[in-house]
């Protein structure tokens, strides 16, 4: 029947509306948990998730030695050419020449945190770091150089 | 000449001035707001006599309804803001010719109706009094009229409903 | 104890006495002109800070917070910065009803404030057809809207200023049938009547179910004409970018926003004038006593706290219910709201001939 749907249609209507202005009315008068972040004041205490990405950074041991081969595989990784790789030839005590990362460049006003080098990366050398503060006021202080000054690499990786 | 005449002059030289821009307006819009104007100078007119039930309505019925329509259909017009061509030379004639005789036929109504001063006591007009009138029975009464009225509405309203209707598709 | 109508009084008494009646009358003029500016302006600010806090509140978020304590000044802040940008005005715009739009929406909205009662004996208008006034008044904003965007040449502005008029067009209806309620239950369309027929008890209680249905198709209606969400489909930010006031910037954007604002003042305040008893503070029936201990708050603290209620609820709708679709709006009026309210008015017009209100 016509008017019964159409009371129906208007008790249900009234209802949900209802449902709905109730549990904002609950968030308002309940106002103790805050979803948002106050975050200059919270920085001591910031709360990251754990998979925020917000730089690129090489993983040294405390002996200054990292993990990188110079094998440019996150170079090549890269969808638009934030990294950059300048090798050189070193002559171990064999005398045999091997080859070894000089400086890897990162240009962080490039990255978009796609996450795409740490993939590639085979000796997982590189990271993400959590630090999200870049804003600087020379965009040549965002190129960044990765290695740490006479970091070598690691014993036995090849 | 009291600040109340001088009022009186100021909102009839606005009804006149925008009506004649409203007319000599390229733009069709800008003509239908020229003619918004010049209907609410109207209603400020009543306000001014201190008939302000009137001057209510004709703001209902006028600013709020038909011009509101009018709008709206030049809004589904497609060349609303282009500017009209220049009308016809004859047509700018025969208007004259209309507005003169228009003119001369008023003037002549107003010379010999011969107003009588009207008492100076300003009247109350009641709402209820209005309710009471428009359905009254008596001889001054309006209930014909206003059924009449009602009546005809309601045939617009079918007339609508059956345009609006969608033919049913078997 | 102080009172609103005292503090009228004495100016009124002080400017008779020192000037002749016409310097004097004029001289209420400007001071009444002024009040309603302070009032815009303050109102403004006050509804603006307002309706921030009540979204973040009810997001779990602690809204505004940076500018003074508590955020307080957040709005201030927010004027200056509007009074310094350009006001543009985008070429190929109709440049004269352009600039003229924010000034007709803003005047109409002041025009609304002249009858409304603020306490006992403290209104600028006792005007003797005060609702109808009221609706006829309210009417002319849409002329602005459908001014603005048109004006803008951008079809975004274009769309939004047509729902706009088709919402404000339709609303109406509702809104006009139920104001039409109380007029039937008090016999008299003056607000300072309306007021005064609520001493024994507010329209919302003494004409039980009908008022309280018509009072909620009010509540709707109003939220409906004032274009704010659920029915901001006129300025829907996601679909029209703002739709009619897309084009404008600077003062003349603000203009529009303040006009918003007070139109949803006006329409609560309406509101609380026609069902809660505007000014009247809450009496029941022939509780003399009780009565006596509530003339003890100022009228105007009642006025301003119904008001405030009800613009509580509007927020607390905005800020709960989804956008409704253009088909969605018209069907709701048309085919819900028009016919019960229509039913509801012979309802009412029962219960008045009857007596069956308290």
């Amino acid at each position: 029947m016509f008017l019964k749907e159409y009371i129906k249609d208007i008790y249900n209507a009234v209802k949900s509306l209802l449902t709905g202005m109730k549990l904002t009315g609950y968030y308002f008068t309940h106002h103790k948990e805050i979803i948002t972040e106050q975050y200059p004041e919270n920085r001591e205490t910031l709360n990251l998730s754990e998979r925020f990405r917000g730089e690129v950074v090489m993983i040294h041991d405390e002996n200054n030695e990292h993990a990188c081969t110079g094998c440019s595989a996150c170079e090549l990784a890269c969808p638009n050419g934030t990294i950059k790789i300048i090798n050189k030839f070193e002559i171990n005590a064999e005398g045999k020449k091997k080859k070894a990362i000089d400086t890897f460049i990162y240009h962080l006003e490039l990255c978009t945190m796609c996450n795409l080098c740490i993939v590639a990366c085979p000796t997982d050398t590189i990271k993400m770091a959590q630090n999200f503060e870049h804003s600087v006021y020379d965009r040549s202080l965002l190129t960044k150089k990765l290695n740490h000054s006479g970091s070598k690499i690691r014993e036995g990786v090849e | 000449m009291g600040a109340s005449k001088i009022i009186f002059y100021i909102i009839s030289t606005f009804i006149l001035g925008t009506g004649i821009l409203a007319v000599t307006a390229t733009k069709i819009f800008r003509a239908a707001i020229w003619l918004l104007f010049s209907l609410i100078g109207i209603a400020a007119l009543y306000f001014w006599m201190q008939l302000e039930f009137i001057a209510a309505v004709q703001i209902i019925v006028y600013v709020g309804g038909i011009v509101v329509l009018i709008i709206f259909s030049i809004f589904l017009t497609q060349k609303s803001g282009d500017e009209m061509p220049k009308p016809l030379q004859q047509r700018k004639l025969f208007s004259l010719f209309a507005v003169f005789f228009a003119f001369a036929f008023t003037y002549l109504l107003i010379h010999q109706y011969g107003f009588y001063s009207s008492n100076p006591q300003p009247f109350e007009l009641k709402i209820s009094d209005i309710g009471m009138q428009m359905l009254s029975t008596t001889e001054h009464g309006f209930i014909l009229p206003f059924e009449v009225v009602s009546m005809l509405l309601l045939a617009a309203m079918i007339g609508c409903i059956v345009i609006a209707m969608k033919a049913k598709t078997e | 104890m102080l009172s609103l109508e005292g503090i009228t009084n004495f100016i009124d008494e002080g400017l008779n006495a020192t000037f002749n009646p016409t310097i004097a009358l004029l001289c209420e003029f400007a001071i009444v002109g002024i009040c309603a500016i302070t009032l815009f302006a303050t109102l403004g600010l006050v509804l603006v800070l307002m309706e921030r806090k009540v979204a973040a509140f009810m997001q779990i978020r602690l809204g505004p917070n940076r500018v003074g304590p508590m955020g307080m000044f957040q709005t201030a802040a927010d004027t200056l910065k509007l009074v310094m940008k350009e006001g543009l005005t985008p070429d190929g715009a109709d440049k004269f009803l352009f600039n003229l739009a924010p000034f007709i929406v803003m005047i109409a909205a002041m025009l609304l404030l002249a009858p409304i009662a603020f306490a006992k004996g403290f209104q600028i208008w006792d005007i003797n057809i005060g609702v109808l006034y009221i609706s006829a008044i309210s009417s002319i904003s849409v002329i602005g809207i459908l001014m603005a965007g048109w004006a803008s040449n951008n079809k975004y502005s274009l769309l939004g200023a047509m729902r706009s008029g088709a919402q404000i067009v339709s609303y109406e209806l509702s809104a006009g049938l139920s104001i039409i309620t109380i007029v039937v239950l008090t016999g008299s369309i003056q607000l300072s009547d309306i007021v005064a027929s609520q001493e024994n008890g507010w329209w919302l209680f003494k004409g039980h179910i009908p008022v309280i249905i018509s009072f909620i198709i009010f509540i709707i209606a109003v939220t409906a004409e004032t274009n704010r969400a659920p029915f901001d489909l006129a300025e829907a930010e996601s679909e029209l970018t703002a739709g009619f006031h897309t084009e404008y910037s600077g003062m003349k954007f603000a203009l529009f926003f303040l006009a918003e604002y007070i139109n949803i003042f006006i329409a609560c305040a309406i509101g609380a004038t026609l069902f809660l008893g505007g000014w009247m503070p809450f009496h029941i029936g022939s509780w003399h006593a009780f009565n006596h201990i509530m003339d003890y708050i100022p009228s105007s603290l009642w006025f301003v706290g119904k008001t405030f209620f009800l613009i509580f609820l509007m927020m607390w709708f905005r800020w709960t219910f989804p956008r409704l679709r253009v088909d969605q709006l018209l069907n709701l009026e048309w085919k819900y709201l028009l016919p019960i309210s229509m039913f509801n008015l012979l309802l009412v017009t029962i219960v008045a001939i009857m007596g069956w209100h308290f």
